[in-house]
């Protein structure tokens, strides 16, 4: 899913308070601390006694219909109120039950059968049955609904012909409802990540009641996942929704293994700002907070704080290059680009958190997968190319444009990225930010040079980087195409018998890209977050994804 | 009549840098200001190191020997980038308040000066454009002429008038009945003239104080413009968009803060000074010595 990452507000300017915003951090920073010295208890303190978690979830999400959200934030709030068919395993990621109590695999991997829990119910407690998914995805499939995430349902047989439109009767797809209880899907290929995919939430189910009674089902923008409209299956039930200011979620009565869940309810804070979050969480208004400023880390580092968490996380910093800028086109001059980046010198000094400089797109590991790299740092190679493509010492190389969404940690790594082209290649380099939506509606009409992106992994394996970069992929905006490639993805990587065969394969496929260059990889991520103590089972894993469920607060913390 | 005219005006001139020249504070200011000026004109030819050139092993550093203001978190010196930052604030300072300085004198003067239908219909014009969000405004004027520094100094000065062109005016109106003015009226003169050689002299006090108000303001919403990709993009720098990030890191690089601060704050109070002894210095109800 896309990641906005950690981003920081601007002060609001008024007309006539232009001058306050200094003071008004200062103003910000005494309130919190005042909050957290006064003799009211803090919302640590007395969530912990009462059993409510506080969340730092870094901006406002833009909608919590799992079938139209594409982002990290959205997501935290989505699977606490929707629960899929399986759930993963808060430290190993492996499959675990979820809303199916069970299910078979055909010997081939091709056809799976769900059997769903008896007491399986929605929140409003409607029963929950096998008929619910299969409406859900038909759903999904509609291209009016404009399901950004549609091709995660492509494992299922017929489902890309059908969101082709190349059959229109929805019977063709591979999915039946035996009963009530049972569920059948049916696969073109014996697809390995497909029980993770399960647990994505464009694939969770939906409440066919509530959507019809706000809209049509294809409709976006419906009223139905507002504050008391939303109708889920997840072990929390969507509480309060205030715009800007917290979202809050507390137990599911209905829910299938209510006697597990521990914490009573969850409140979300959008917090865009990482400065004020960190300062929110030093005063003891946040459990959790979604990031923390580069610079603080090592403050943190230095007294070796139990609150700090750095972790693997499973996603890649990138570049894209559009290939329709006319400078950009020839990829002698993509590949002198990425290799006049030194990743090192921006991982130690700029990112500070732990990042790996990263020459592939996929993320080292991803499934025992190790990519091989043709890419290096070698600023001498990179000054040779770019004097093959035409512009010995850089002369006659029109100024480029790098875009970026406004964010401080943006912005830095623009910035020494900025001045490492104009050093090692003598180019110039402009940099333009925009905020958040403009910078997608833009990235995504192709109206940029080169753009900065970032790619979490929604399930573990190497065909969730990959799979990016098909012709014309909805997340791909690069306008880079290459045949040779979409078949190793398409048809070659998932007809593979074994997985040794299939990693092979994706390496194929990997350094095509990395040769052709749409799009430079910087560093592999890392999660960096402050935890408080007291919130206990909120385990490492790379997807970052806590199981609200195994949660509990240790009170004497 | 025209000649008697031109002498007492530059009598006001010359006595109101006889006054200037008592006030020590305002010297004080004025000096200052030179001062910056003029470092601002020879940056490029005294600055000791490049504003763009990074060393991102050094990374912030705070105040040394080689670097006396210290490093920023690229490594960049910052004194360099203090004075860097301190052409671009001065320029959008100076030009975007003389801009807001010339309409707004001349909007206000003329509502004020005419009164009735042409005030209100000015005066609504004015209440229109506050109305206007000032983001859009400036956000539209940046989608058609493209991203400019000169222009966004114009689009600033384009908002800013606004305020001062309502105190010229409610200034004029409290003068325009005044016994001198009728005095100018019967004696023939026209109405332009008396605008421009009796009503505006006349509201310079209120006006210079606001416009020493005008520039820091507008040196800050430069910095918020260019934080939000409408305004200078780096490598280059303002002292606004530096203080900016010196608050972001403030509990950990203090100097990142603190030095473009007081420089902006210097700026500042020179400003506040000067505009004062010019206030009075100009005002040509006080009594001459």
């Amino acid at each position: 899913m896309n990641l906005k990452n950690d981003h920081y507000t601007v002060f609001k300017a008024s007309k006539h308070k232009k001058c306050d915003f200094i003071f008004l951090s200062i103003l910000l920073a005494t309130c919190v601390t005042l909050t957290g010295c006064g003799s009211s208890e803090t919302n640590v303190v007395a969530g912990n006694k009462s059993g409510t978690l506080y969340w730092g979830n870094g901006t406002e999400p833009q909608s919590l219909d799992p079938q139209i959200a594409t982002g990290v934030p959205e997501h935290h709030v989505i699977s606490a109120v929707m629960e899929g068919l399986v759930l993963k395993d808060r430290k190993t990621l492996e499959p675990r039950p979820g809303v199916a109590k069970t299910w078979d695999i055909s010997n081939d991997g091709r056809v799976y059968t769900f059997y769903l829990r008896e007491n399986a119910k929605w929140s409003n407690g409607d029963a929950h049955t096998a008929h619910d998914y299969v409406w859900s995805w038909w759903r999904a499939l509609q291209t009016t609904l404009g399901n950004q995430y549609a091709y995660m349902l492509f494992p299922i047989k017929n489902a890309k012909r059908y969101y082709d439109g190349e059959t229109s009767d929805f019977s063709d797809v591979g999915v039946k409802a035996i009963d009530n209880r049972t569920l059948q899907v049916t696969l073109t290929n014996p697809t390995p990540y497909f029980l993770q995919l399960l647990d994505h939430y464009s694939l969770f189910p939906v409440h066919q009641a509530t959507i019809e009674k706000f809209g049509r089902a294809d409709e976006r923008g419906t009223r139905w996942s507002y504050e008391g409209n939303l109708v889920g299956n997840g072990p929390y039930k969507l509480e309060e929704w205030k715009i800007n200011r917290h979202i809050t979620v507390t137990k599911n009565p209905y829910y299938w293994d209510e006697a597990n869940v521990s914490i009573n309810s969850i409140v979300f804070k959008p917090v865009d700002n990482a400065v004020t979050e960190e300062r929110m969480f030093r005063a003891g208004a946040l459990h959790v907070t979604s990031s923390i400023p580069a610079d603080k880390i090592a403050i943190y580092q230095e007294k070796s704080a139990p609150e700090l968490k750095i972790t693997p996380y499973l996603g890649t910093y990138f570049y894209r290059l559009n290939i329709n800028t006319p400078q950009l086109q020839d990829k002698r001059v993509r590949r002198a680009l990425g290799m006049a980046i030194d990743r090192k010198q921006l991982v130690d000094n700029i990112t500070k958190g732990g990042q790996i400089p990263a020459y592939t797109m996929t993320p080292p590991g991803t499934m025992g997968y190790f990519p091989e790299s043709t890419l290096n740092f070698d600023p001498e190679a990179a000054k040779r190319l770019l004097a093959e493509a035409g512009y010995p010492n850089g002369e006659g190389f029109p100024p480029i444009e790098i875009l970026y969404n406004t964010n401080e940690g943006h912005r830095k790594i623009a910035v020494a990225l900025q001045e490492m082209w104009k050093n090692y290649l003598n180019i110039d380099i402009k940099l333009l930010n925009q905020e958040w939506k403009v910078y997608l509606a833009t990235e995504s009409a192709g109206d940029y040079q080169i753009s900065r992106g970032g790619w979490i992994g929604d399930y573990v394996d190497p065909n969730n980087f990959l799979d990016m970069f098909l012709c014309n992929g909805g997340n791909n905006r690069t306008g880079w195409c290459n045949e040779e490639y979409d078949r190793l993805i398409l048809e070659v990587a998932p007809s593979q018998s074994s997985h040794e065969q299939r990693l092979k394969i994706f390496q194929q496929a990997e350094t095509i890209l990395l040769e052709d260059m749409p799009i430079i990889p910087v560093y592999t991520y890392t999660s960096i977050k402050l935890l408080h103590p007291s919130v206990r089972n909120f385990d490492d894993n790379i997807l970052n994804q806590a199981m609200y469920k195994d949660l509990y607060l240790d009170a004497n913390l | 009549m025209n000649s008697s005219i031109e002498e007492n005006s530059s009598s006001l001139w010359k006595d109101a840098w006889i006054k200037l020249s008592k006030n020590r504070l305002a010297l004080f200011g004025l000096a200052i200001l030179c001062i910056l000026i003029i470092t601002s004109l020879l940056t490029p030819l005294i600055a000791p190191y490049s504003y763009e050139a990074q060393n991102l092993e050094l990374g912030a550093t705070s105040p040394s020997i080689q670097h006396w203001l210290g490093t920023d978190i690229f490594g960049r010196d910052m004194l360099t980038r203090i004075m860097y930052g301190g052409r671009v604030s001065l320029m959008v300072g100076f030009i975007a308040t003389a801009v807001a300085l010339v309409i707004g004198i001349l909007w206000g003067a003329v509502a004020g000066f005419f009164g009735g239908r042409v005030d209100a219909v000015m005066m609504r014009i004015v209440d229109m454009l506050y109305a206007l969000p000032f983001m859009i405004f400036i956000i539209l004027l940046m989608v058609v002429f493209g991203r400019n520094i000169l222009l966004l100094f114009f689009a600033i000065g384009a908002v800013e008038w606004l305020t001062m062109a309502r105190i010229v005016r409610s200034q004029v109106m409290a003068l325009r009945n005044q016994e001198f003015v009728e005095a100018a009226n019967s004696l023939g003169l026209s109405q332009w003239t008396i605008i421009r050689r009796h009503i505006i002299p006349n509201t310079l006090g209120p006006v210079i104080v606001y416009t020493t108000l005008t520039i820091p303001s507008v040196m800050l919403l430069e910095a918020f413009l260019s934080f939000l990709g409408l305004g200078i993009q780096p490598p280059q720098s303002s002292w606004g968009l530096l203080i900016n990030y010196g608050v972001e890191t403030m509990e950990e690089f203090p100097w990142l803060l603190i030095f473009p601060g007081i420089a902006l704050s210097l700026t500042l109070f020179a400003l506040n000074f000067l505009g004062d002894g010019l206030r009075d210095a100009l005002d040509p109800r006080a009594s001459k010595d």
